[in-house]
């Protein structure tokens, strides 16, 4: 289940904000999409991260892939544990297999992502 | 036909047994050991303690392999040198065997031209030996390039000659220069427990693979803990008591128990008599020559590093068989346009032609393929994922123009790739021919048909 207090982005990356925090992970149909997880190419912390674009790479036994930032702004923490249990991710995407920290430029790219109603739609027409 | 060939690397021995198969009087003058920089300090003992740290890591894998271990893995070092060192031995004698074999006789010393047929060996305890000949093949290889701000003093300061024969393995080291050897030792002495930096001036490392390589491998590092700086110049060095403090230009300081430095190789044209004979050289001070590997002189000809070129063992007795048969009154000439070369980093590369940056410079139209280790059943059973392969073929031909690999056995794979180009395939051959199963071949296959996007292990793309 997703929860409904997040928001989603297209290339299946969550954020939960907190004023300008937002912690950003991936999402369960991402983990499950990938498969098992053997590594994770973490930001460094002051890293400027951009909406759209590459915010850490992550490895899986099918796939190598990008996790895409959903915000903007600068990385203020990182989910240290992930470097050596990337696996954490595949268990808990939306609680301790949380990738960053970013404190946010802005906050209104937030209204530019999707509510769980509008990313389930999107991860249903995408499977088709 | 009397012939002398200076220096017996993988240039020089390979023309002189070529000669000598052709019929020539051959005399060979090596002034350190027979093999030269390959056999003795390069490319032969780097690979044999890449296998010694290939078993290393395998070991330290052991339980993913499904075997218990009662008790503890310790890399041993004196021992790996020790294998390395009778590995050389064993390769020496057999040069010395062929030599011996085919009637070469091997003069020791270090040889100077004194004139278009004439050689002179200077002998460490012995007079000089004025050697008379009917032609030359030049052949004096490289030798580590220096930075005058960090001479090596082989304790503190390394070039890749010291590194090849370290006593022990240090806590930490500083590598300026992220190349092929650069690379290859930071994966050797990373296995082995030392905390490394790499300094490198260029934007990434071994710039001259293709981009998405050396990414790849850029990320390969990383996952191994390796430090890579790029982008920087270093300023300056001190060599304290028990350390180096190394001064990079953006201002970072770094502390390391060595520094190496590996930042190429210098090519061995001085004090070999080629100013005497007014042989032509270009802006490096290589040796100038023609596709028959001709200098300017007639009857001397040179082959291997000494030219400039790729700087690689294999190109060098290619035209030392080039040089051989033009020596012998034949007709041959040089064709570089197939070069395999292998990087023996962890995971290894394997490349040959185009790459994706020069087809952009040059505005060659191409298709590109990528394929995945990890989408294969093989590289799974071997527990090898990491890697991928990469195809350039051109857009209206359809034939393969590079091949990049990196992963397990990238080395050997690549060799398919490079018989592919020389024999001008398409890709459309390449796919369809049946590759075995199961083995880290069929990538190629694969690769090949996902240049038309006709992969069949290939996750069906986003509409």
């Amino acid at each position: 289940m997703n929860p409904d207090d997040l928001k989603y982005h297209k290339e299946h990356a969550w954020v939960k904000a907190s004023g300008k925090r937002a912690t950003i992970g991936i999402t369960d149909y991402a983990q499950d999409s990938l498969g098992d997880i053997v590594y994770i190419d973490l930001p460094e912390v002051e890293t400027i991260a951009e909406a759209g674009n590459e915010l850490a790479e992550i490895e899986s036994t099918k796939a190598t892939s990008s996790i895409i930032s959903p915000v903007s702004g600068t990385v203020i923490e990182v989910n240290e544990k992930l470097a050596d249990s990337p696996e954490i991710i595949n268990e808990d995407p939306y609680g301790k297999g949380w990738v960053a920290i970013i404190e946010m430029d802005d906050t209104y790219e937030l209204d530019e992502l999707m509510d769980i109603d509008d990313y389930e739609k999107f991860v249903e027409e995408e499977a088709k | 036909m009397k012939l002398t060939v200076i220096g017996s690397g993988p240039g020089g021995y390979v023309a002189a047994l070529k000669a000598a198969r052709l019929g020539a009087q051959v005399t060979v003058i090596e002034d350190s050991e027979v093999g030269g920089t390959c056999l003795n300090v390069g490319c032969i003992p780097t690979k044999s303690l890449i296998a010694s740290i290939e078993v290393l890591r395998k070991a330290r894998r052991l339980d993913e392999y499904g075997i218990d271990l009662k008790g503890e893995i310790h890399p041993n070092l004196a021992g790996m040198m020790e294998r390395k060192d009778k590995v050389v031995a064993t390769n020496v004698r057999g040069i010395r065997a062929l030599f011996k074999s085919w009637g070469i006789t091997l003069v020791e010393g270090r040889g100077m031209l004194r004139g278009p047929s004439a050689v002179e060996v200077r002998k460490k305890d012995s007079p000089t030996e004025l050697i008379e000949t009917d032609k030359i093949i030049i052949a004096t290889g490289s030798r580590p390039a220096l930075l005058p701000m960090f001479p090596p003093d082989g304790q503190r300061i390394l070039s890749s000659d010291h590194a090849i024969a370290m006593k022990s393995v240090p806590a930490s080291m500083i590598i300026i220069g992220a190349g092929i050897i650069g690379c290859e030792f930071a994966c050797i002495f990373r296995e082995l427990g030392t905390e490394i930096t790499m300094v490198e001036m260029m934007p990434g490392a071994i710039s001259t693979e293709d981009t998405e390589i050396s990414s790849m491998l850029e990320r390969e590092l990383k996952k191994k803990k390796i430090r890579l700086i790029t982008g920087v110049r270093v300023d300056s060095s001190e060599v304290g008591n028990n350390v180096v403090n190394v001064s990079l230009s953006n201002g970072v300081q770094l502390t390391a128990e060595k520094l190496l430095v590996s930042i190429g190789r210098s090519l061995n044209t001085e004090n070999i008599g080629l100013e005497a004979l007014d042989i032509r050289r270009g802006p490096r001070g290589e040796i100038q020559v023609n596709n028959r590997m001709e200098t300017n002189v007639d009857g001397i000809y040179a082959v291997g590093d000494v030219i400039g070129g790729p700087l690689l063992a294999h190109v060098a007795s290619m035209e030392g068989i080039v040089a051989a048969f033009n020596a012998c009154g034949l007709d041959k000439r040089m064709d570089y346009s197939v070069i395999p070369a292998g990087i023996f980093t962890s995971p290894e590369i394997g490349s040959v032609g185009l790459r994706e940056q020069q087809a952009a410079e040059k505005g060659i139209n191409v298709k590109i393929g990528r394929f995945q280790f990890r989408m294969l059943g093989k590289a799974h059973a071997m527990g090898e994922l990491t890697g991928m392969v990469k195809i350039l073929a051109d857009a209206a031909t359809r034939k393969v123009l590079g091949v990049h690999i990196i992963g397990a056995h990238a080395s050997e794979l690549v060799h398919e790739g490079a018989l592919a180009m020389q024999a001008g395939l398409t890709v459309e051959t390449v796919a369809e021919m049946i590759h075995s199963h199961p083995t880290l071949s069929e990538c190629i296959m694969e690769c090949a048909a996902d240049v038309n996007n006709e992969a069949i292990h290939a996750l069906k793309p986003n509409a």
